[in-house]
């Protein structure tokens, strides 16, 4: 256990409040929110987490936080009964914006905080990801309208009890990807999840039995050198097959282990081992498959919820998911994922492709080298 | 010099004393006993698994000191080459006829039968071991040894296995091996055996179950797991070992004589090491004739482990879900139960914690083991020990 641990704490005072008036998201529409009546619920959410926190957590002087004043950290703080306050960031007015997340995580990553602890939704850990990338890990108060990132506890009463894990040393750091609305897609009239990044959070670590009573952990890395392992293995057995590599840490991992290039976000395509094409589009896999017949798609879970199809990966159409063949669909996914996201989701916005994934009931999630589990698979409609 | 090749030695165990996870042996002074002398205090003894006291019994020291002097010190062999001696195949009769299977093979130890089986049983990457996710050590390390297929399904899940089952088929495995413990050592619950073997058999796959904590325990007479299902010879391999409730040491299979005749060509474990002495052996033989022949020790072990979860739970202690002699008491966090334990030792009751992550964050507790040789006032002061240093704890 490391003798202090700095926690950089940071409250969107605006989260969620878009949510019960029908916005799609807080940024940029605070003043039409609180004109349609919305109040703010981060304050209330940040202060039910660290009441919960301070009940279950006592050794006070381990702790430094590193925060922003008034309402965007030190109140809450305060209003709490935690000492050992250090206010890094003074706001400028009590109407925040995304520019004051910003501004604080810079400070954040030049004290090389130890965890960042957040109050918000996906939009706030957008706007963290986007100065902090994956440097410094994140835990997030459920408290956005949008929540489709893997960062956060389910409740308030969960997130307290994972800090003080963490603090503790009993958990670990692992991937969580960053998910929002397609902004894009969304002016069109369209509600669908992107992949914005794949940034660290807090996981479940894996044990292994090393002797009588004695656990170790295994570290991500090393489940993800088994898994790099056996993808290899597959993919030298079944060298006519073209093989489309998914996206996320993991098969991002796997990708660099076996010398491949890999779009982090996106779709990639190899054969006999090598690079074939790159970050492919649905026109693309589909002009693909004309040459190619036997494809495998090769995919993780990703998210809060564990879809591995319809969240952040639209190229896989259900023509494209078709044309592959869902028996020919490699899951793979480390066990702290699991632990976090024990059902396998699809929603492909194909009723009848969804039917067939739900009467799979279950599926073979490859979790190790020749190590397999099968999980339950649910679509959002059946 | 490029390398100190010994450094590690120290640095590693000193990291473990640092961490709290080094092993400080106790010292028995005399025999185990259910009152014994462990570093020179008199204890209750509640964490041996001679769960019938069968290692003190006149009949197996008997046995033990005949063979000795009828036989010697030890084998000279290993077992293939001149070391079968007639007591081993004796004791290879006795297992058969004990567990109502064909055959039957005795191992220098339960592990070595586990270690050098399992791998040879499915060795290939065409093949699948299925295991439950709470499986014994041994079994890792047995299937860790063959290059197959892994799976595990989740605790005594049935709905699960029979799932993985039929999502495998298309994979078309050469062989599928499932394997489990029969009683699981952290909270003593049964594997449904008899779904088990029913899934086996739809499904074409070798069923496997490591018996150690059932023999002596449940099914009739102490015949284990085959006997307590009704399903004696239906499994395929039944291990199992002489070192708990028998008393003694040694590993068991017992199953088919094909199944015999392919374990003894195949285990490196049992043809390239020496074989069990004499005295080891006859007292295996010895401690399944008591089995045969002395009811009264099973019966007296089911008595105490009623009477002794009865006034735990009466207490308000959590007993989970315990159906043999392993109860659990089930504290909270790791810490609590290792100071739990740190006072019933220094009270005499001799009762050891298991902690996260063995078994879950909140279920820390202290294991204990029920001994055929404890009479009803020597449970009394434990259970009386357990309610005051609970009470003190606040754990009740």
């Amino acid at each position: 256990m490391k003798d202090k641990i700095k926690v950089g704490f940071l409250v969107n005072p605006i989260a969620g409040m878009g949510g019960r008036v029908g916005l799609k998201g807080t940024d940029n529409v605070v003043n039409k929110a609180i004109d349609l009546g919305a109040k703010p619920i981060a304050p209330k959410r940040a202060k039910e987490m660290l009441d919960e926190f301070t009940s279950i957590f006592s050794s006070y002087d381990k702790l430094i936080w590193c925060t922003a004043s008034g309402i965007m950290g030190a109140d809450l703080l305060t209003d709490s009964g935690i000492k050992n306050i250090k206010i890094l960031y003074d706001i400028k007015s009590k109407k925040t914006s995304a520019s004051d997340t910003e501004n604080i995580c810079k400070i954040f990553l030049e004290k090389k905080v130890d965890l960042i602890v957040f109050c918000g939704g996906d939009g706030t850990l957008r706007d963290i990801f986007s100065i902090i990338g994956n440097k410094i890990p994140v835990l997030g108060i459920p408290s956005g309208v949008k929540m489709h990132s893997g960062a956060f506890g389910i409740n308030t009463v969960a997130t307290a009890k994972i800090f003080k894990n963490f603090i503790k040393n009993n958990l670990t750091v692992g991937d969580i990807e960053i998910m929002d609305l397609d902004e894009n897609l969304y002016r069109k009239g369209q509600w669908e999840i992107k992949l914005y990044g794949v940034a660290k959070g807090i996981v479940e670590p894996t044990y292994v039995q090393v002797g009588k009573s004695t656990f170790e952990e295994v570290s991500d890395n090393l489940i993800k050198d088994e898994l790099a392992e056996h993808i290899s293995e597959e993919l030298d057995n079944n060298k006519e097959f073209l093989y489309l590599f998914g996206s996320g840490g993991t098969i991002d991992y796997i990708a660099k282990k076996m010398n491949l290039e890999n779009t982090l976000l996106g779709i990639d395509a190899i054969f006999k081992n090598k690079n074939l094409k790159k970050d492919l589009n649905e026109k693309q896999m589909l002009e693909l498959f004309k040459k190619y017949d036997k494809i495998k798609l090769i995919l993780s879970p990703i998210g809060s919820q564990g879809f591995i199809l319809g969240r952040g990966n639209l190229q896989l159409s259900p023509e494209v998911i078709r044309k592959i063949g869902i028996e020919n669909i490699i899951v793979i996914s480390t066990p702290s994922k699991l632990a976090h996201t024990p059902i396998i989701r699809v929603d492909t916005g194909d009723k009848k492709l969804d039917k067939e994934f739900a009467e799979l009931e279950f599926i073979i999630i490859l979790i190790g080298y020749r190590f397999s589990r099968v999980v339950k698979i649910q679509t959002n409609n059946f | 010099m490029k390398r100190n090749p010994t450094a590690f030695l120290k640095e590693e165990y000193e990291e473990l004393v640092r961490n709290g996870f080094d092993w400080k042996l106790k010292e028995l002074q005399g025999p185990s006993s259910p009152k014994c002398i462990v570093d020179g205090k008199e204890m209750i003894m509640l964490c041996s698994n001679n769960y019938l006291n069968l290692s003190n019994h006149p009949k197996l020291i008997k046995a033990a000191i005949d063979a000795t002097k009828s036989h010697g010190a030890g084998s000279g062999s290993v077992r293939a080459i001149a070391g079968s001696m007639d007591l081993h195949f004796e004791l290879e009769q006795a297992i058969a006829r004990f567990k109502h299977t064909e055959s039957s093979l005795y191992y220098q130890t339960g592990f070595a039968a586990n270690a050098g089986l399992i791998p040879q049983l499915a060795p290939a990457k065409e093949d699948l071991i299925i295991s439950d996710e709470l499986n014994h050590g041994s079994i890792i390390d047995g299937v860790r040894l063959s290059k197959a297929q892994r799976a595990v399904y989740s605790h005594c899940d049935m709905g699960e296995l029979e799932k993985l089952l039929n999502k495998v088929e298309k994979n078309n495995p050469r062989r599928i091996l499932i394997i489990t413990d029969g009683v699981f050592s952290m909270d003593g619950d049964i594997a449904p055996m008899d779904e088990i073997v029913k899934l086996g058999n739809e499904f074409g796959a070798m069923t496997y179950v490591d018996d150690c904590h059932g023999e002596g325990v449940i099914g009739k007479d102490g015949r284990g797991i085959g006997s307590h299902f009704g399903i004696e010879g239906k499994i395929d391999i039944e291990m199992g070992t002489f070192s708990k409730a028998l008393g003694v040491v040694g590993g068991m299979i017992a199953g088919s004589q094909d199944l015999v005749n392919f374990a003894l060509n195949k285990s490196r474990t049992w043809l390239l090491s020496g074989s069990a002495p004499p005295a080891t052996t006859a007292a295996c033989t010895a401690s399944i004739n008591v089995l045969e022949n002395e009811p009264e020790h099973v019966n007296k072990l089911w008595d105490n482990i009623k009477y002794f979860k009865k006034e735990l739970i009466s207490m308000g202690f959590d007993c989970g879900n315990s159906e043999t002699a392993i109860t659990p008491v089930i504290v909270g966090e790791s810490h609590v139960a290792k100071k739990l334990s740190d006072e019933l030792i220094k009270n005499g009751v001799f009762a050891l914690p298991i902690v996260f992550p063995m078994v879950a964050r909140d279920k820390a507790r202290i294991r204990t083991m029920m001994n055929a040789g404890l009479n009803k006032e020597d449970l009394d002061i434990a259970l009386n020990k357990f309610e005051d240093i609970g009470k003190k704890l606040d754990i009740i």
